[in-house]
């Protein structure tokens, strides 16, 4: 059991969710402002972070 | 896009366009109940860690018993229950109370499920009339408590009244109207599927006896997924316990309750309401901004001369009926699109959740909104009003 690889795709799904609410708000122009630009670069950061630990724990 | 290999689209109605839909608004998902989809999503999942007494309401992981405490707490009601959807709430309520003859007062503004619920238990409805600017109100309730004693020799057996009603989204003296009920000892059912997650809700500052909630209208959960809420000295009767035995077994069910069919709501929905609990307490403590967003839309769609506001005014939800038949259903006359011309001027700027082809009576709701959103859906309005030739007042 990989408990890391589960994490992983349970907080990249998490922080993909984030966007996705941030998609929802600025619609339908998604003409973001600096904090919202700010949430996105976390949770992007924290995706590549957890496709790294996937890449790691199951390939 | 497609779900997967699965013949199901990817829907991205909110994540591509501004959403007016007078059903969907509310219901729609908190980022904290989308990431508790992602992990409790399969059917029986909060059944995990499910021990003696075996009831929903009594699991601990995840919280669902401290939840029930706090959903009673927060509506100002003795206990609480889950249901799936609102219309199970009216049944349950109706089963334990209406026999078949019985008579049962309902709001003429009343969805039907109401009417439905009282159906089922073969009760007869009689109806509360509106007023001419569509309001329930306590004298036209005392009157038709007096008209049913006359016509069964006896009191209703229930008073349904919706505190929004989902016609105008106008507002009803629930307050009065349970209080003329009480004086006949008629137990009040609230009806807070607009209300309830969305503006402030107690049951006790109010008078009713129970109070009916929509997860998937008004508390950002998925479908079928609703509360009901009963007083105390009503808790005991609406969700009695089995007494039930099999005659050849033996076989008796613990506490399990008979007016839901035991466990009510499992998985994807309840953990919706759970996850998004903490963001609906907290939004309708704002409500105040959701009407002045709501007032920025409604005030752009009244300067377009021709366009009448059929809510109550000033308007006390985001909910509201509009008749534009003097203006864009006038555009609509001509138009190559013919009334099919607003839905689709209003899709290419990215607004959807209008009846497509409406231009007479229709409705809008501006719940959940930004600011900008607000301003962007009023603009919007007002030039497609302009490009048509509409006046502007």
């Amino acid at each position: 059991m990989s408990q890391r690889a589960a994490d992983a795709v349970f907080q990249g799904l998490f922080s993909l969710t984030d966007i996705r609410s941030i998609l929802r708000i600025t619609a339908p122009t998604h003409e973001l402002d600096e904090e919202q630009k700010k949430k996105v670069e976390k949770a992007l950061a924290s995706v590549e972070k957890q496709i790294a630990i996937l890449r790691g724990e199951l390939l | 896009m497609k779900c997967g290999a699965c013949n199901v689209d990817a829907r991205m109605r909110d994540e591509t366009a501004i959403n007016l839909d007078p059903i969907q608004v509310g219901g729609r998902l908190t980022p904290e109940a989308m990431k508790a989809m992602i992990s409790w999503g399969d059917g029986y999942s909060v059944c995990d860690a499910c021990k003696k007494p075996f009831r929903l309401d009594y699991i601990e992981q995840p919280p669902l018993k401290d939840f029930h405490v706090d959903m009673a707490e927060w509506l100002g009601m003795g206990q609480a229950r889950t249901v799936p959807g609102a219309r199970r709430g009216f049944q349950q309520v109706a089963g334990t109370y209406v026999e078949k003859g019985d008579p049962v007062l309902i709001g003429a503004l009343a969805h039907y499920t109401s009417y439905l619920s009282v159906e089922i238990q073969q009760g007869i409805v009689r109806e509360i009339p509106k007023t001419a600017d569509n309001h329930i109100t306590a004298e036209a309730a005392a009157e038709r408590i007096e008209d049913v004693i006359t016509e069964f020799g006896r009191p209703p057996k229930l008073l349904y009244i919706d505190h929004v009603d989902y016609q105008y989204g106008n507002m009803h003296d629930v307050k009065g109207i349970a209080k003329v009920a009480h004086q006949y000892d008629i137990p009040v059912l609230y009806n807070g599927v607009y209300t309830v997650g969305i503006m402030p809700v107690n049951g006790k500052d109010l008078g009713v006896d129970f109070i009916i909630g929509s997860g998937h209208k008004s508390m950002a959960a998925p479908a079928p997924s609703g509360i009901l809420a009963a007083t105390e000295e009503r808790a005991d009767e609406v969700f009695r316990t089995t007494q039930m035995e099999g005659d050849l077994t033996g076989r008796r069910f613990g506490i399990k309750e008979v007016g839901i069919l035991g466990c009510s709501l499992m998985g994807a929905p309840i953990v919706g309401l759970l996850a998004s609990f903490p963001t609906v307490k907290e939004r309708v403590k704002h409500f105040d901004e959701e009407l002045a967003n709501s007032k920025i839309v409604i005030d752009a769609l009244a300067s377009i001369e021709g366009t009448k506001i059929l809510s109550e005014m000033p308007r006390q939800h985001t909910l509201t009926r509009l008749d534009t038949t003097g203006s864009f259903d006038v555009v609509a006359q001509t138009h190559k699109k013919r009334g099919f011309f607003l839905s689709s001027a209003l899709s290419k700027k990215g607004i959807t959740g209008i009846i497509p082809g409406a231009t007479k009576v229709w409705k809008i709701n501006t719940y959940g909104m930004t600011r900008k959103q607000a301003e962007y859906v009023a603009d919007t309005y007002l030039e497609i009003a302009e490009t048509n030739g509409l006046t502007i007042q």
